[in-house]
């Protein structure tokens, strides 16, 4: 391609430069109306941009926002910088750090401001990575701290019952020493399940065997804590393909919330807790857990699988339930969740029936 | 008169917590009760007059340990009892109870966050009962 002169060439090079950039570049009137997007803007919001309002393309708002950078610049002739979540769709929103510097003419006046958005969703999210590694951490050492104050108080009875021949009171501070022993067994396991990378190794499982091998785990602590455990299970629910470990941590982690959701329920006098296996419809089969406790409040329920998010108090860290998230997402099955005050919670994982696959692929 | 023990209410929803505690009180000479809620907690302190109450901060039943100490603090009979609070309200998780700027909330006249160490622990029970 020949050009006539340098300042053409350069004119063109500096066009396709602001074309291609990889971020939304605008400049603004007085009015907040868009005098000229560059083309990855109009990429995402259309090639009719020019004229509407920046509020209007970006928020698609009518009015103008509570925070705007440009309105600064005009104000005080300055660069202002902020973060703002933009509608590029009806549903998908995105965070943006907003530049905005103002345009001087001859004499000094701004008319124009330029302004530009980058998208810095990923360094959000990377954020957002981090706070929850801090709260999991923070939220594990609080566990962990209370499992050795339980350690510490269980070795101490022992102690005492042993110094006195009391073997009574020896055996009380044993069983605590014991149960939290299990407690930090069942932590580390289940901070080793949601570390791990690779995948899960599949093999066929029957399921009510795997349910039933995982309640018999229980049973004796729910007998300890004054709670039946009923095994509802239908042997003709078909093998599925699944790693046995992993189903069974996720009935593990279901059935312990269950009796700690029992065991702190006091107005109810006899707790029972079912732990169930059945056909779901002809496609797909389930593992239930419910438990005739308080119930869940409605923020409660919805935050339930948020990674840490825990409403036991000083008793829990909310990795059971992620682990328990994830678990079900490596086997493509889903959640359900039914729980009404007062009168108890059910957890239902639906699965997809192997035998229906095979027939539907 | 001077060897009746002290009598201590221990109110905690920990029972292995609660047990630890009134073993090694009883030991060290203490008569202990104890209660797993505010509820009956309450009840028990009105019913025994204790020498002190030792109170965990955070119970998820019908009265937390704050609620207990309002009461106690306005019960013409209860309100000079000494009162311990307990907490396993962590620091780690950002939560730090002040017994001086949250005093109109809580008001005890010590306050330990577990793990407690006994020993400064049983040095404050005789001091608050002395």
């Amino acid at each position: 391609m020949n050009y006539s002169n340098d300042s053409e060439l350069i004119d063109l090079t500096f066009k396709s430069i602001i074309a291609a950039l990889p971020c939304y570049i605008m400049i603004q009137d007085l009015d907040f109306k868009i005098l000229f997007a560059n083309q990855t803007f109009k990429n995402d919001f259309g090639d009719d941009i020019t004229g509407k309002s920046c509020y209007a393309v970006l928020k698609g708002s009518r009015h103008q926002c509570n925070v705007c950078p440009v309105r600064d610049s005009f104000k005080d002739k300055g660069v202002h910088i902020v973060e703002e979540t933009i509608h590029l769709s009806d549903i998908k929103a995105i965070e943006m750090i907003a530049f905005s510097a103002p345009l001087f003419d001859a004499v000094g006046n701004v008319n124009a401001c330029i302004k530009l958005l980058v998208n810095i969703g990923t360094i959000k999210d990377s954020q957002r990575e981090f706070v929850t590694l801090g709260q999991s951490i923070a939220l594990l050492s609080h566990d962990i701290k209370n499992i050795l104050e339980g350690l510490k108080g269980g070795a101490y009875v022992v102690e005492e019952g042993m110094k006195d021949h009391d073997t009574q009171l020896a055996n009380r501070g044993w069983e605590i020493v014991s149960k939290n022993i299990s407690e930090i067994t069942r932590i580390t396991q289940n901070i080793l399940y949601s570390a791990k990378k690779q995948k899960p190794a599949f093999k066929d499982t029957k399921p009510w065997v795997i349910a039933r091998q995982a309640g018999q785990l229980f049973s004796e602590k729910a007998s300890s804590m004054g709670i039946q455990m009923l095994m509802e299970l239908n042997p003709n629910v078909p093998a599925m393909k699944a790693d046995p470990a992993g189903i069974s941590r996720m009935l593990g982690n279901l059935i312990w919330n269950a009796l700690q959701a029992c065991q702190k329920d006091k107005i109810k006098t006899k707790h029972v807790l079912v732990v169930r296996v059945d056909f779901y419809d002809n496609y797909n089969f389930m593992f239930e857990v419910e438990d005739n406790a308080q119930g869940m409040e409605k923020e409660i329920m919805e935050n339930l699988f948020k990674e840490f998010f825990t409403s036991k108090g000083d008793s829990g860290n909310g990795l059971g339930l992620m682990v328990v998230d994830r678990i079900v997402n490596h086997h493509n099955g889903k959640v359900e969740v039914l729980s009404k005050k007062g009168a108890g919670s059910l957890f239902r994982v639906i699965f997809r029936r192997q035998d229906q696959v095979m027939e539907m692929d | 008169m001077e060897n009746t023990p002290s009598k201590i209410i221990i109110i905690d929803d920990n029972p292995d917590y609660l047990f630890t505690m009134k073993t090694f009180l009883t030991r060290n000479g203490f008569k202990v009760e104890t209660a797993s809620d505010g509820n009956s907690g309450f009840e028990l302190i009105r019913k025994h007059q204790p020498d002190l109450v030792m109170l965990d901060v955070m119970m998820e039943n019908t009265y937390s340990g704050f609620e207990v100490c309002r009461l106690m603090r306005n019960d013409p009979d209860l309100k000079t009892t000494p009162i311990i609070g307990i907490s396993g309200m962590a620091e780690e998780l950002g939560v730090k109870f002040d017994i001086y700027e949250d005093k109109e909330y809580f008001s005890p006249d010590a306050y330990f966050d577990k793990p407690v160490d006994k020993e400064a622990l049983l040095a404050k029970i005789k001091d608050l009962i002395s």
